[in-house]
C-alpha cells in the first residue's frame, strides 16, 4: 500500500529532514512511527498526504507513484486518505456536522447521503448529540473524534495521524486507539505518528523509530524488547 | 465499487455509492453557489466588512466621477461659445445669404450659419446697454454691420482647428473680416486641457488606491479562512472545487459593495447634490448637478464585481499555490 524507496528530504540544501528512507507498510498494517522531536515522523506523513515531494527517491501510494503524479492527480489520490492531526484543524466556523460532511461535498455526494453517512459516523464516534455545535463547544476529545469523524468518513484506504493523542487524557488515548483498531479491522491501512509511549505499549502494532531523518529501528508487533526501546 | 462491497461484508453498517450531486454543469453550479451564500452567512462580519469597504472606495471613485461628468457638461456647454462671425458692411439681400450660407455649411466643421441683420444687431445692442439706453440716442442701425454668426461642430471648437476653420472660411470670395475671440478660445482649451489631465491624474490615483484597499481587504479575509482552504485540500477537493466558491463569494461582494455604493450616491445626490447648482454649477442656464448617466452607473456594477472577482482570485492563487 505504501512504498518508500531511498527517500531522502531536505528543506534547505545543506539540512536533510529525511535521509535515505527504506520503507514498506503492506495493505491492512498497523504502523506505529515514532522517535524524538525532529526526528522526522511529521515530514514523512506529509510525504504520505503529498503536501511535500521527496527531494531524492521515490514514494508509491496505492500503487501510484507520487513523484511521478501530475499536481492535477493528486486531490483525486488524497480522497483515498484520511488525515488526523494534533491540533485537529477543524474549521471553527462550521458544525461538528459539517466539519465531517465537508468529506463527502468533495466527492460530490448528494445531500440526504452525505446526512445519512455523515450522521452513522458521528454516531460510531460517540458523538452524535452534538452534531449541531461548534468545536469551541467541544472537548479535547470530542474534537479529536470529530477530526476522525471527517478523516474516516470516506472509508479511506489509508489513515495518517499526526500526534492524535498529543492533548489527550488517558481515557480519550484509549478510546482514540480503539477507533483506529476499528478502522484498521475494516481494511484501512492505519499510519500513527506519536512518542507517546503508552498509546504504542497497548497497540501491540509494528512500530518504526525514525532518529535524525533516519529509520534506526524496525519491529514487528509484540516483540520482546519493546520495552528496551520505550 | 469493488471496495464498497467488500465492507458489506464486516459489521459495521455500510452504504450504497450514493448517485453524485455535483454531477452535470447545473448541480455544481447549485452547489457552488449554495456554498457561496452558506459561507457568507458563516463568516457575517468578515463579508460586512468586505463589502463595507467595497462600497466606501466606489462611492469615493463615483462621487469623483459624478463631478468630473458634471464639470464636462459643463465645459460642453461653455465650448458652445466658440463662434466664429464673418462680418459685411452691407445688409444682404436674401440670395446674397443663401449663396453664402451654402459656401460656408461646405466648409467641414461648420454645424449652424445664423444671419444678424443690422437691425436684429441694433437689437441686441439695445439689450446689451439696458439701462443706459441714451448712449444709443443718435446711433442708427445702419452703423452697424450685418453678419453671419456660425457655430463649429464640436470636434472642431479647439485652437488649432478654429484657426484652420477660419483660414478656409477666408478663401470665399466675398469673405473679409471674421472674428472667433481667438485670446478667449485660446484659454479656454487651455483650461479644458488642464482640468482632463487633473481628472485623469485623480482619477487614476484614486483607481489605483481603490484597487490596493480592495484587493487588500479580500486577502486579509481569505487568510482568515486560510484552514478552510488547507482542509478543503487534504480532504481532496480539486483547485476549482476549492477556489469556485470563494470566487462567487468575491463576486458577491463585489456585486452588493457597487449596488450600494450607487444606492448610497444616489440617496446623497436627492438629499443635497440635486440642488447644489447654486454654489456648483457654472452654467445659469442649467439647475444643479446631473446624477451619473445610466451607463456610468453599470459601469460602477461591473467594476465593482470584477474587483471582487480579481481580488479572490489573487489572493486565491497566493494561498492555494502555497
Amino acid at each position: 500500500m505504501i512504498q518508500l524507496h531511498n527517500v531522502s528530504l531536505a528543506y534547505q540544501q545543506d539540512a536533510s529532514a529525511l535521509n535515505n528512507i527504506n520503507l514498506k507498510i503492506g495493505k491492512g498494517e498497523f504502523v506505529f512511527l515514532t522517535g524524538p522531536s525532529g526526528a522526522g515522523k511529521t515530514t514523512l506523513l506529509r510525504l504520505l498526504y503529498c503536501a511535500l515531494t521527496p527531494t531524492r527517491g521515490q514514494v508509491v501510494i496505492d500503487s501510484q507513484n507520487v513523484s511521478r503524479l501530475p499536481q492535477s492527480q493528486i486531490p483525486y489520490l488524497r480522497r483515498s486518505i484520511g488525515v488526523v492531526f494534533q491540533d485537529f484543524k477543524l474549521l471553527q466556523s462550521r458544525t461538528v456536522f459539517e466539519n465531517v460532511a465537508i468529506t463527502l461535498e468533495v466527492l460530490g455526494w448528494g445531500r440526504a447521503d452525505i446526512g445519512k453517512k455523515t450522521m452513522h459516523v458521528l454516531k460510531q464516534m460517540g458523538i452524535e448529540s452534538k452534531y449541531n455545535l461548534v468545536p469551541q463547544r467541544l472537548s479535547g476529545g470530542e474534537q479529536q473524534r470529530v477530526a476522525l469523524a471527517r478523516a474516516l468518513v470516506n472509508d479511506p484506504k489509508i489513515l495518517l495521524a499526526d500526534e492524535p493523542t498529543g492533548n489527550l487524557d488517558d481515557a480519550n488515548k484509549n478510546q482514540i486507539l480503539s477507533i483506529f483498531k476499528e478502522a484498521n479491522v475494516r481494511g484501512t491501512t492505519v499510519v500513527v505518528a506519536t512518542h507517546d509511549r503508552r498509546l504504542i505499549y497497548n497497540a501491540h502494532k509494528r512500530l518504526v523509530t525514525l532518529n535524525k531523518g533516519e529509520i534506526v529501528e524496525q519491529m514487528e508487533k509484540e516483540a520482546d524488547n519493546i520495552d528496551s526501546i520505550l | 465499487m469493488n471496495r464498497w462491497k467488500k465492507k458489506q461484508t464486516t459489521s459495521i453498517q455500510s452504504f450504497k455509492r450514493p448517485t453524485l450531486a455535483g454531477d452535470g454543469f447545473q448541480g455544481k453550479i447549485a452547489y457552488f453557489l449554495s456554498r457561496a451564500v452558506t459561507n457568507i452567512r458563516q463568516n457575517v462580519f468578515v463579508n460586512v466588512v468586505t463589502i463595507g469597504t467595497i462600497t466606501l472606495a466606489l462611492l469615493i471613485v463615483s462621487l469623483f466621477l459624478l463631478v468630473f461628468v458634471n464639470l464636462e457638461n459643463a465645459a460642453e456647454s461653455w465650448s458652445e461659445r466658440v463662434q466664429v462671425t464673418v462680418y459685411f458692411d452691407k445688409e444682404l439681400t436674401a440670395p446674397e445669404q443663401s449663396a453664402f450660407r451654402s459656401k460656408i455649411q461646405a466648409v467641414p466643421g461648420t454645424a449652424h450659419v445664423t444671419y444678424v441683420s443690422r437691425t436684429e444687431a441694433m437689437k441686441r445692442f439695445k439689450e446689451r446697454l439696458r439701462g443706459q439706453e441714451t448712449l444709443l440716442e443718435g446711433v442708427r442701425a445702419e452703423v452697424l454691420p450685418s453678419s453671419l454668426e456660425i457655430s463649429l461642430k464640436r470636434s472642431n471648437r479647439d485652437t488649432q482647428a478654429v484657426s484652420e476653420y477660419v483660414t478656409s472660411l477666408k478663401r470665399i470670395p466675398g469673405i473679409s473680416e471674421v472674428q472667433y475671440g481667438e485670446e478667449w478660445v485660446r484659454r479656454f482649451n487651455a483650461f479644458l486641457n488642464f482640468m482632463r489631465l487633473l481628472g485623469g491624474l485623480l482619477g487614476g490615483f484614486l483607481v489605483v488606491a481603490v484597487v490596493f484597499i480592495v484587493s487588500n481587504t479580500i486577502k486579509l479575509t481569505i487568510y482568515a479562512r486560510r484552514d478552510e482552504l488547507e482542509v478543503m485540500s487534504l480532504v481532496g477537493a480539486t483547485r476549482l472545487f476549492i477556489k469556485v466558491p470563494f470566487l462567487l463569494e468575491g463576486i458577491l461582494q463585489g456585486c452588493a459593495g457597487s449596488v450600494l455604493a450607487v444606492a448610497m450616491l444616489y440617496g446623497l445626490y436627492e438629499g443635497f447634490l440635486h440642488n447644489a447648482g447654486s454654489f456648483l454649477t457654472f452654467n445659469p442656464a442649467s439647475s444643479g448637478l446631473a446624477f451619473l448617466p445610466i451607463e456610468y452607473c453599470a459601469g460602477l456594477l461591473a467594476a465593482g464585481t470584477l474587483l471582487g472577482f480579481i481580488g479572490s482570485l489573487t489572493s486565491l492563487k497566493r494561498y492555494i499555490n502555497s
